[in-house]
């Protein structure tokens, strides 16, 4: 009742504001609101604050300072980096699959592979660690035949402990994930076009050149972005592979909050999450804009 | 004839990479999980071993508990919410769209600090805050299925004439949305039980033992124990995660011509 009637106080207030038009604070919405409030809006401001305060309770930027130098500095290297090559890996390869089930699958097995995507996609994890510890381990089945083929990886320098075999993981989730999320930009150029273009007299090249890769890049990239937020952040799988020898800013966060932490440690904590939201933040921001634009196009 | 090449090549290209990615990496974690005590023969050695490890059952209980709960949580608080942005808060659709795809940006890591530093210590002592984080990182999974299948039915139509007939609330939500969305919603309930069976980074960050959380303590002691269960769980997930797609997608199709027809 309260809501009902503070509802038109408000709406007068703020003139048009988000409530508009004779309807009372949505109660039905409430509950929602409320909740991601309580659970999602509230712990990312505490963590936003308390990265800014210090260890007597005064504003300062002093948590951000070693983040500028030394280990951290390293970490958010090595992060940006994981993501970067990861989202890039995943991008092509995950493009060029969708390109091939887009165009070569019937509409059976294109459902079927679509459900196997989604699967593999959301398989990131402590399972997904031990599996390929499992298989490309030093002493796994492949690693057994290769070298007896004569080519002995953990010889030349192949480690799946390293940061190159964590990026080789995560491309077992960020392919299947290019696949879901890049097929529908896919879908979206339409057969017309190609005809069009044809009969206008250009040739295939003309039209992949000129028509295809204009009309896809949004999404792409925007996908690849979504691919980079990903394997930037992931913490399980990473955390479940290494033992500490690649420095990731996610398992720094882990070993802070895992050892019981000092006070000022804890909003140095905070302020690594902090800066590993900005990082995501900015590239998500990325991906929702490329989507705007790429469904710009399929509303055509 | 260079099409068809090209054609052919795209497809072997693309079936080698798949074999080696995603089917060497299964089978021979399938393989490396039955091999004999001291790597001799195979046999089920580490998954008779797993089973008797002090907290194995207890572990997955929980989990499967904590999941159930994720579930129900998630449909009660997303159902009633979606139902009302498709028939009378459309406005409110932008502000949804936006907060629904937030945890997918903030990183989760992030979260779990945020949540250590911020949540009331009655909630802390909790193992059950847990459930309320993992519908948080569910939301934008189950926002978007929902979001479609409710789309997918002519929801206000039902609604009205529900409502015009005289049913309560609640009822039309038991008795005609439910039914109506069955597959979006079968396939919400899927999603975040497997998210929460699976979360590992919210739990660990927070001090929590659940299932995968104890596997990977457990797999300080025994490798081909650990690797074992990864297979075990992995399996589990695909056959969750199978249904839901089946059920997604195979069912509503027909539900809307049932609807259209009648």
């Amino acid at each position: 009742m309260i809501e009902k009637t503070a509802a038109p106080a408000t709406k007068v207030a703020e003139g048009r504001s988000l409530f508009l038009k004779g309807d009372s604070v949505p109660i039905a919405l409430l509950p929602f609101f409320a909740f991601v409030t309580f659970f999602l809006l509230w712990p990312i401001s505490d963590v936003l604050i308390k990265s800014l305060k210090g260890n007597s309770g005064e504003w300062t930027l002093s948590n951000f300072e070693p983040m500028t130098h030394g280990i951290y500095l390293t970490a958010f290297q090595t992060s940006i980096e994981l993501g970067l090559i990861t989202a890039f890996i995943g991008a092509v390869v995950g493009a060029f699959f969708a390109f091939v089930i887009e165009n070569y699958a019937g509409r059976k097995l294109t459902a079927v592979l679509d459900s196997i995507s989604a699967v593999f996609a959301n398989s990131g994890g402590v399972p997904l660690a031990f599996m390929f510890i499992a298989s490309f381990g030093a002493n796994s089945a492949v690693i057994r035949i290769l070298r007896g083929m004569g080519l002995d990886l953990y010889a030349n320098g192949f480690s799946l402990f390293s940061l190159t075999g964590v990026a080789f993981v995560y491309s077992f989730f960020q392919i299947p994930l290019m696949v879901l999320v890049f097929k529908p930009a896919l879908k979206g150029l339409r057969k017309e076009w190609r005809e069009a273009s044809m009969s206008l007299g250009g040739s295939n090249w003309d039209f992949i050149r000129r028509i295809a890769v204009p009309v896809l890049f949004p999404s792409f990239f925007g996908s690849m972005l979504l691919l980079f937020a990903g394997g930037f952040s992931a913490y399980a799988t990473a955390r479940a592979m290494t033992v500490g020898n690649v420095p990731l800013v996610p398992l720094i966060i882990g070993t802070l909050v895992d050892g019981n932490v000092i006070a000022n440690k804890a909003n140095q904590g905070a302020a690594l999450a902090v800066g590993m939201i900005l990082v995501a933040v900015i590239a998500m921001t990325g991906y929702v804009w490329a989507q705007r634009t790429t469904s710009k196009w399929q509303a055509r | 004839m260079k099409g068809k090449l090209g054609k052919y090549s795209a497809i072997s290209v693309t079936i080698f990479i798949s074999l080696m990615l995603f089917v060497v990496p299964l089978f021979s974690a399938a393989e490396y999980s039955f091999r004999g005590s001291y790597g001799q023969g195979h046999d089920f050695t580490n998954y008779l071993w797993i089973i008797q490890q002090d907290g194995f059952l207890a572990h997955l209980l929980l989990s499967v508990e904590l999941g159930a709960l994720a579930g129900a949580l998630n449909l009660i608080l997303m159902v009633p919410t979606i139902t009302m942005l498709h028939l009378t808060h459309q406005r409110f659709r932008p502000i949804v769209d936006l907060i629904c795809i937030l945890p997918l940006m903030i990183p989760v890591v992030s979260l779990a600090i945020g949540a250590e530093v911020s949540m009331p210590s009655f909630l802390q002592n909790s193992q059950y805050e847990l459930v309320f984080f993992f519908v948080i990182l569910a939301l934008p999974f189950t926002y978007r299925v929902l979001d479609t299948s409710f789309g997918s039915i002519p929801l206000k139509t039902l609604v009205e004439a529900s409502r015009s007939l005289g049913a309560s609330w609640l009822s039309t939500i038991l008795r005609i949305i439910l039914p109506g969305a069955k597959g979006g919603i079968t396939a919400a309930l899927f999603l975040s039980f497997a998210l929460a069976i699976g979360e590992f980074t919210i739990t660990q960050l927070l001090h929590w033992d659940t299932f995968p959380v104890w596997t990977v303590n457990a797999s300080q002691q025994n490798i081909l124990g650990a690797i074992a269960l990864s297979v075990f769980s992995f399996i589990f997930a695909v056959v969750l995660l199978g249904v839901i797609a089946f059920t997604s997608s195979s069912r509503s199709k027909k539900e809307i011509v049932v609807e259209e027809g009648a």
